[in-house]
């Protein structure tokens, strides 16, 4: 597939330099793409993949650094910039207008006129002539807020094709797709390539860059390290470059042996959600829970933490009954519940690292009704250390940290009430691998010293790495445990999906 | 000292501290206001004028401080003006008419106004209704309360109830009692603000009720607490209202709500929750008192001063827009 004498170079951006304030977050960063190749940008979260891409659509201007274009310096100022030389951006979250239809969406702001009036029979004739050469079998006329996120993610790439675009960018366009979906995706990623478009994809899946991309660029902390041929480079080399270690340190090595029973669930149940769960948490154990989304995990979590009410069953806590009455209440208990989505859930966004860290355990720091602002700061300040955050000063906005970062906030806030049940909700989900070992290494860390956690996680590995135990849930059903040893991905799939459509 | 690793406790530098401050163009506004009609007008720079700006200020000040506080959490308050006129027509009326003790009719007022602001909030957080709405329909149902209960001017107060119109001398300068009281209550709400966990659940639930839910908030119980504070703080700008008129005003308050809002919004708080400052509330409330007597002083009609503080109000926002855009 790769052809080293593909297409005359296209872009090239040179010595590409960007500063917030605070954070250098882009130094000296090369990447150069030739007409009809297909080129992977990778890197952990906070890399700078995001930055860059953003200083080619135009969205940020960079500080240092020249664009070249067709061999032409480029001043791309404004996101009209970048259009008008044929660079079309796909983000993750689509720039779509919902409840117009597919055609208008396609045309959005070039609508062509005809005698003053929008020329519709262009607009239709034009967005099918799109679709079909997309193979999508939709009609023009439909909305856009109807369709499923791989059929809106055609639409954006309908949209890109009409402006006639030299350079696509993809920024992890396989995240949000089912294995189906990707599979499409591909193929109209290798047909673009081959009517000559230059094609940048980012994505965290190392995976897809072998099966799809001609060549690949690896950032680091806002550096440049390398770029290479794919066929030239494997797995392990990849992983190197993008994080400078090897895969096989990630899931630390734990020989802590389970402990007392720290949390007794019997037959608990919550709407028709969760039916009939039960099973038993012990100190100094991770118990993984596998299941395909929407299977009951959460549901049963926020249960444990008091953050819905259970519909029936009941909960045991070192032995005494247990029925939290709201998240404080659980949290006064010693469980606590790490949401699965960080940003509307979990974070405080707009507020700073000191305030998101000491948020649920002020009363520690209040002395008759006063905080002792000194005593937080030491503690937040100490925390930053232990954990090795990232960030320029306790009072800079979580808004502005990596996904990694923001994880180890939420995992300082709980730890710093030292817990007992410690309930993570897709731990490491959108977290660059740095970062994830870091946290696996924290978890071990705490089991050792006897907590007792729950790891609800759809990525396998994750499950099998951690896991002393894995529950396996299915249609708000706890429908199997596994000890490590029996614990397989095939396994795994077979009881999260049922045997019958295994079998079907 | 020596260790380059040690990180040393920030000095209190006064000028770094202003400078990443929320409340930098807030009080480079104010001063530049003030210079210019210093400049402008030789009456304008004086103890006495000065005073009379804070008393002038007041009202406004002090229900600002709640509407800051509901403003803060990503609500809006339109009936606090209303809600003022009501509280102060019932201690006027009780005191002069009925012949309660004034201060059991101070008291009595303030649970209403309290009343009302515990209403607001058990309306958002029971029912979920947006604050706007909420508020828009308190208004109207204050206001009229008021006109039912009385549509005259009750006057012959006695005198608890204008002692905080009335004025000491500091070295030649008459402070009126009611803007000691409004400094007073500025700074206590600052200091809740800032070095309490009440304080803290306020700004969390600005800006993001459910999160500050799930860190262990009580979010319905600091919404609650905010909007019956702010309920409080109403009650207390209604005596102050009356103090300084020295009546007691069906007609009182009509704009009150628009210009605390001003007021909020010139101090840099913004309007879509989590992010505020009281201090900034008090300065915003100080840059509109600034404008209009200066443009008094000046000889400007008062509807272009009305006009005047419409512009200020959207230059400021898109001031505080711009420089917090990326």
């Amino acid at each position: 597939m790769t052809t080293q004498t593909a297409g005359r170079v296209l872009l090239e951006m040179k010595g590409i330099g960007k500063s917030f304030p605070g954070v250098k977050a882009l130094e000296g960063v090369n990447l150069s793409i030739r007409e009809g190749q297909v080129h992977a940008l990778l890197g952990e979260n906070g890399a700078g993949k995001s930055t860059l891409i953003k200083i080619l659509s135009g969205a940020y201007t960079r500080d240092e650094g020249e664009i070249f274009f067709d061999g032409q310096l480029a001043d791309i100022k404004a996101p009209a910039d970048a259009e008008h030389l044929g660079i079309s951006t796909i983000y993750q979250e689509f720039n779509l207008a919902p409840n117009m239809t597919i055609a208008e969406n396609i045309f959005l702001g070039h609508l062509p006129t005809k005698a003053g009036t929008i020329d519709w029979a262009t607009v239709k004739k034009r967005s099918r002539e799109l679709l079909d050469s997309l193979e999508v079998d939709l009609s023009v006329d439909a909305l856009t807020g109807s369709l499923s996120v791989a059929q809106q993610q055609m639409v954006e790439i309908a949209k890109a094709l009409n402006r006639n675009t030299r350079i696509l960018v993809m920024d992890e366009p396989s995240a949000v797709l089912s294995e189906r979906d990707i599979e499409n995706l591909f193929a109209v990623v290798r047909r673009l390539q081959a009517s000559g478009i230059g094609i940048i994809y980012i994505s965290h899946r190392l995976r897809e860059i072998f099966e799809l991309a001609d060549e690949v660029t690896v950032l680091k902390d806002g550096r440049y390290v390398d770029t290479k041929q794919v066929a030239d480079v494997n797995m392990e080399q990849l992983v190197n470059l993008m994080i400078g270690r090897d895969l096989e340190d990630v899931y630390p090595k734990r020989h802590g042996e389970p402990g007392e029973v720290v949390l007794e669930v019997s037959h608990l149940a919550q709407a028709h959600l969760a039916k009939d769960v039960s099973f038993q948490l012990r100190a100094c154990e991770i118990v993984g829970f596998a299941g395909i989304t929407g299977s009951g995990r959460t549901e049963v979590a926020r249960v444990i933490f008091g953050a819905d009410k259970p519909t029936a069953g009941e909960m045991k806590l070192y032995g005494k009954p247990f029925r939290p009455r709201s998240p404080r209440d659980a949290i006064n208990q010693g469980v606590a519940l790490v949401t699965e989505d960080r940003k509307r859930q979990g974070l405080l966004l707009k507020l700073q690292v000191y305030f998101n860290t000491t948020v649920s355990g002020l009363d520690r720091l209040t002395s008759f009704g006063v905080l002792r602002l000194q005593d937080e700061m030491t503690l937040v300040q100490q925390w930053i250390k232990n954990l090795r955050i990232k960030t320029p000063s306790p009072e800079f906005m979580v808004v502005n940290m990596s996904g990694g970062n923001q994880q180890k906030v939420i995992l300082a806030r709980w730890l710093s009430l030292g817990i007992k049940v410690f309930i993570m909700d897709e731990p490491t989900r959108g977290i660059d691998v740095g970062s994830k070992s870091e946290i696996y290494q924290t978890m071990a860390d705490l089991a050792e010293q006897g907590v007792a956690i729950i790891m609800i996680s759809s990525e396998l590995p994750e499950v099998l790495g951690m896991s002393d135990r894995v529950m396996v849930m299915r249609e708000g059903r706890m429908v199997k445990e596994l000890s490590r040893a029996e614990a397989s991905e095939e396994e795994i799939m077979l009881y999260a999906v049922g045997h019958e459509e295994v079998a079907s | 000292m020596s260790s380059v690793q040690s990180v040393a406790p920030a000095r209190p530098n006064f000028l770094k501290m202003l400078l990443g401050s929320p409340i930098l163009g807030p009080v480079a506004a104010l001063l530049m206001a003030s210079i210019f009609f210093a400049v402008m007008s030789p009456r304008f720079l004086s103890g006495p004028n000065f005073s009379l700006i804070l008393q002038q200020v007041m009202v406004v000040g002090v229900l600002a401080i709640g509407q800051t506080l509901v403003i803060i959490t990503t609500g809006i308050d339109l009936s606090n003006g209303m809600v003022m006129a009501l509280s102060g027509v019932l201690m006027a009326s009780f005191a002069a008419q009925k012949g309660l003790n004034p201060l059991l009719a101070v008291l009595l007022s303030l649970v209403v106004a309290m009343a009302f602001g515990l209403l607001n909030g058990g309306l958002v957080t029971g029912i979920g209704l947006p604050a706007f709405i909420v508020t828009l329909g308190t208004m109207n149902i204050a206001y009229a309360l008021t006109r039912i209960y009385t549509t005259s001017t009750i006057t012959n107060l006695p005198r608890e109830l204008t002692f905080l119109g009335e004025t000491f001398n500091i070295g030649g300068t008459a402070i009126a009692n009611g803007t000691v009281l409004m400094l007073g209550l500025y700074v206590i709400t600052w200091f809740v603000l800032k070095y309490t966990p009440a304080g803290r659940s306020v700004y969390a639930v600005g800006d993001n009720i459910e999160a500050a839910r799930l860190a262990g908030i009580n979010t319905k119980r600091v919404l609650l607490g905010v909007y019956t504070f702010a309920g409080l703080s109403y009650g207390i700008a209604a005596l102050l209202q009356v103090a300084r008129t020295g009546v007691g005003d069906p007609q009182a308050g009509q704009t009150s709500n628009l210009d605390s809002i001003t007021a909020v919004v010139l101090g840099g708080t913004s309007l879509f929750g989590g992010r505020g400052s009281i201090v900034g509330t008090l300065i915003g409330a100080l840059i509109v008192g600034v404008f209009r007597n200066g443009l008094q002083l000046l000889g400007v009609e008062s509807t272009y001063q009305v006009l005047i503080t419409g512009v200020l109000v959207i230059a400021a926002v898109s001031v505080d827009q711009l420089t917090h855009r990326k």
